[in-house]
């Protein structure tokens, strides 16, 4: 697979904040939010085409299990909201 | 049928407090129905205790919340993909099969060893038992005396029990103060007659890790089967099957942001040991644990292992940096706070405090927003201390107060910080009401107080 774009990565990274937001758990959302920005950044020295392009695949195929989960855990979202969600 | 309409429009008008009036329940569904904990705008009301959400969750040794990927991982097998994988003659048992054997090549991958030696059981429980009742009844001819420490989970413990009412001998080695066992004492205890060494690789109470290379040697020198309870270690710290020399280790799907219900167990196969099954019937599992395999719980198990083979180095590092942030904001306000265990051969997840000079009921009382235990889950029932404790020879009221800390992959800085407040905040109280804590303040020992007896 051709190595992908800057403005590709860019717009893979900022899909992925934003399906974190769509969580309504609060350890969930805080998780991919944290993960998605310190995996890009450890990323970010990768030289070598195939191991930019592997990453990149990976970070698709997280965004698609991100996106359906999202869609779960809403549907089975508690009344209450954690503590952490609502003092603050 | 008008009757019916007006009935049903009168049923919706209604407000839903006063829906289960109308159809009040049977008899048998009354006495099996719980008390509801209501939903006040407020909060949640439940126990007697009122809190404005949902507590935060720092009990990861209890169990740990099923991570995403994992449960993207298991929702096919309950929605569509759903055959027995014993089934031989159609696709669905095909499929099946083949999600179960892959997923035994996730759980073998995490801990270094091959497929063909994990069976998948019900939990570390039923494999803890399987691995001690089992290796000791199929070796009862030759071999009647088992090692393990004081400090093993109950299971472990009450299997050990069991034996020794059949007739077989048991040391438990114990522990010293900072939870780790005298390897001496081993090497003195293994006799000729002894068929098992089952130690548990990282305590799920205190945290500390075993000398797991230096027990296998010993039992690799002397020809014994090593067994450890690896529930707590999966994941966490680097587990090699054959670093450690280990002939039976067992493995829990919850603990590793897995689903419940699942665990796994190893059995090597050079030299291969071998046992006698505690579950009989069809042949399942090699013979080993029949009964029909899990599909989504497997394919769950199998997925929290790989995916805790990427994440094991960021995960351990970040348990690190929030442990050092907890015990620091803590002890940057409080004084009289004792780590229960080991500090250097330790797990940074598992944070067991004890406050001098406070009551634990109370403690836990007053912290009902994080979601802490005191003692383990197994235990907590009664009112005794922790064995545990007292197998590191904790004074009685320092491990009544300890409290057990649990940090996982999703725990947040906010939410130790969170903690932290809370804890010191309930401390602090409870130490102002304390007469004790006012007589140490001035200076008085405790320990030589001569209490009159009424």
């Amino acid at each position: 697979m051709a190595t992908p774009s800057r403005s590709e990565i860019l717009t893979l990274f900022r899909s992925l904040l934003r399906s974190a937001r769509q969580f309504q758990d609060y350890n969930i959302r805080e998780y991919t939010k944290r993960r998605t920005i310190d995996a890009f950044r450890h990323n970010k020295t990768l030289s070598e085409p195939s191991s930019i392009a592997a990453a990149f695949s990976d970070g698709q195929s997280q965004l698609q299990v991100a996106k359906r989960q999202a869609v779960v855990y809403s549907l089975y979202a508690p009344k209450i909201k954690s503590i952490m969600d609502i003092k603050h | 049928m008008a009757s019916k309409i007006i009935a049903s429009t009168v049923r919706r008008s209604l407000s839903p407090k006063l829906l289960p009036l109308i159809r009040p329940l049977s008899t048998a569904a009354a006495a099996a129905a719980p008390a509801e904990p209501y939903d006040t705008s407020a909060g949640i009301s439940m126990k007697g205790v009122k809190i404005s959400g949902r507590p935060l969750y720092l009990d990861m040794q209890a169990t740990s919340p099923v991570d995403p990927r994992v449960l993207d991982a298991m929702l096919p097998y309950f929605v569509s993909q759903y055959g027995n994988p014993h089934s031989r003659t159609h696709l669905y048992g095909w499929e099946s099969d083949e999600a179960v054997e892959a997923a035994r090549a996730q759980v073998a991958g995490l801990i270094n060893a091959s497929p063909k030696e994990i069976v998948f059981t019900s939990g570390a429980t039923e494999c803890n038992n399987i691995s001690v009742k089992g290796v000791m009844h199929f070796y009862k001819e030759k071999k009647k005396h088992v090692i393990t420490t004081q400090t093993e989970h109950k299971c472990v413990l009450d299997s050990c029990r069991h034996l020794q009412q059949e007739g077989f001998d048991v040391t438990y080695l114990p522990v010293k103060s900072d939870g780790l066992i005298d390897l001496n004492d081993l090497r003195n205890s293994i006799r000729s007659d002894t068929g098992l060494v089952s130690v548990m690789a990282v305590n799920n109470e205190i945290g500390v890790i075993q000398p797991m290379e230096e027990i296998g040697e010993i039992c690799k020198e002397f020809g014994v089967p090593f067994h450890t309870d690896a529930a707590q270690a999966l994941g966490k710290i680097p587990v090699d099957v054959n670093k450690w020399n280990v002939s039976l280790m067992s493995l829990s799907g919850h603990k590793v942001y897995g689903p419940k219900g699942v665990g796994a167990l190893y059995m090597r196969r050079r030299p291969r040991i071998r046992v006698e099954p505690q579950m009989n019937g069809g042949g399942q599992e090699r013979g080993i644990r029949s009964g029909t395999v899990p599909t989504p719980l497997v394919v769950g198990m199998g997925a929290a292992c790989e995916i805790a083979m990427k994440e094991m180095e960021y995960d351990g590092k970040r348990a690190v940096k929030l442990k050092d942030r907890l015990l620091n904001g803590i002890r940057d306000r409080l004084d009289g706070v004792v780590v229960n265990g080991s500090t250097e051969r330790r797990y940074a997840g598992n944070l067991n405090l004890s406050f001098a000079y406070v009551e634990g009921e109370s403690l836990l009382m007053g912290l009902k927003e994080v979601a802490v235990s005191s003692g383990s889950a197994c235990t907590s029932a009664s009112l005794e201390p922790s064995y545990v404790l007292r197998a590191l020879g904790v004074d009685e009221d320092m491990a009544h107060t300890s409290i057990r800390f649990g940090i996982g992959r999703f725990t947040t800085e906010e939410e130790i910080d969170k903690a932290i407040e809370l804890t010191v905040n309930q401390v602090e109280k409870l130490r102002e009401m304390s007469p004790l804590y006012e007589m140490v303040k001035e200076g008085i020992d405790i320990k030589s107080i001569q209490w009159s007896q009424h």
